[in-house]
């Protein structure tokens, strides 16, 4: 029973939508390397990188395994450094001391300061599907915890 | 063929047989003659093959150069070079062929190590890059010169964006003493400037094209002969420009240009350029 509430949670846990900011990609043959790199990952429908744009838009199929370090690790790996991420993810939201907390089994995000009132206002613990931008953390420092700002609750 | 270029040949060959053991993936790609920073993603590999013509007073070179690239991380580089030599000179100028290949019959292997990276923007990032080669000649004679091994060291830093792009570097490279015979040494230096017009700022897939200005310095060395009085302070000095182009367009690239010597200032035995030509096409797997 335990596992399958586990199993539950982990199939409906999990990032759908990333557009990550990246910084120092300036060729083709860059955007050509990052591209293939980050279509050999399992648990992508979609993916167009933009040199134009600097970033790679990411769409993540129905119950991937995938988590923004993962996602991030392939920019680094290609030599460039991944900044700002805008994201929807679906997770479980946990309020902790007042502060809360969405877990998606491999990640968390930290909600921080800076979230509308009105936003804030709509959270509640439970399964939840949020969008916002997640802050940088550093190339060196990827740790699977994370700032998110909320732009939105879906 | 002496035993220790025996050794030598068999690292080099080494080398290239560890490399493609690993997977495959891509990155970028810079000037023609002038010395750059870009190295691969982590796991990339790049197929080069470099059509390269040297004219002199007296003769000229052609050479097609095979250059395979393997990025162990994404901060370090192999890569190993072999040339197929249609022309040789007899009388050849010390030089660096194209920015990463030997301009003369050498085998080439080389690490580069990408010790500073700073991505700060949008397709902007400054970085440098420490290149160590070392080489064996395909040729037991070479102007008349027995040829011996070599080593090759050179530290580049660059800045590279969307439209604009610019790298210096210097370098330097040492022959072994072959059988009482040396081939002189080169200390050389590059600057490059290079520049995307608008109409080339579509985005990725479209076709990516840029110019390059390239300058190049060198200061080479005079052979040196059994029983020949002391020259080391003796040295030719060269510059050369000249324009290169460099295509892109998903996984493959091509680049060609041309330099022309604007000052040869050359000691009695050096022999005068006219002009060097190349070009060289790419696959990122």
């Amino acid at each position: 029973m335990i596992m399958a509430i586990l199993g539950s949670f982990s199939s409906k846990a999990q990032i759908q939508k990333v557009d990550q900011e990246v910084y120092g990609m300036d060729c083709a043959p860059c955007a050509y390397g990052l591209e293939r790199g980050l279509k050999k990952m399992d648990g992508l429908k979609n993916v167009r990188v933009s040199l134009n744009d600097g970033k790679a838009y990411l769409e993540l199929s129905e119950n991937n395994s995938l988590s923004l370090k993962l996602i991030q690790d392939e920019v680094k790996r290609n030599g460039f450094s991944a900044k700002k991420a805008e994201v929807v993810i679906e997770g479980k939201l946990i309020n902790k001391n007042g502060s809360f907390e969405l877990e998606t089994g491999t990640e968390t995000y930290s909600i921080v300061a800076g979230t509308s009132d009105d936003l804030n206002s709509k959270l509640k613990p439970g399964t939840i599907t949020l969008k916002g931008v997640v802050q940088d953390e550093g190339d060196g420092s990827l740790s699977g915890t994370w700032q998110i700002k909320l732009t939105g609750i879906l | 063929m002496a035993i220790s270029n025996v050794i030598f040949r068999f690292i080099l060959i080494s080398m290239f047989g560890v490399s493609t053991i690993f997977t495959i993936n891509a990155q970028g790609h810079g000037p023609l003659y002038g010395l750059q920073t870009p190295t691969l993603a982590k796991g990339g590999v790049d197929l080069n093959v470099a059509g390269m013509s040297l004219s002199t007073e007296d003769e000229t070179s052609y050479m097609l150069r095979y250059l395979f690239s393997y990025g162990i991380t994404e901060n370090l580089q192999i890569n190993l070079t072999t040339p197929t030599m249609i022309e040789r000179l007899d009388n050849a100028p010390r030089t660096r062929g194209n920015s990463n290949m030997p301009a003369n019959g050498d085998i080439e292997a080389s690490l580069w190590y990408r010790f500073h990276s700073n991505a700060f923007g949008v397709g902007k990032r400054f970085e440098s890059t420490a290149i160590l080669s070392v080489s064996a000649p395909t040729e037991d004679v070479r102007g008349q010169v027995n040829v011996g091994n070599s080593v090759h060291g050179a530290v580049s830093t660059g800045y590279a964006s969307r439209t604009w792009y610019g790298w210096i570097g210097g370098g330097y490279q040492y022959y072994f003493e072959r059988n009482g015979e040396q081939l002189g040494d080169l200390p050389y230096a590059s600057v490059v400037v290079g520049y995307r017009p608008d109409i080339f700022m579509g985005d990725y897939p479209k076709p990516d094209w840029r110019i390059f200005m390239e300058t190049l310095a060198e200061f080479p060395g005079d052979n040196q002969y059994p029983g020949q009085q002391d020259l080391t302070g003796s040295r030719s000095k060269k510059v050369l420009m000249g324009p290169s182009f460099l295509g892109l367009y998903g996984a493959w690239g091509v680049s060609f240009g041309a330099l022309f010597p604007v000052v040869q200032d050359l000691t009695p035995s050096a022999v005068k350029e006219n002009y060097r030509v190349s070009i060289n096409l790419s696959y990122w797997l």
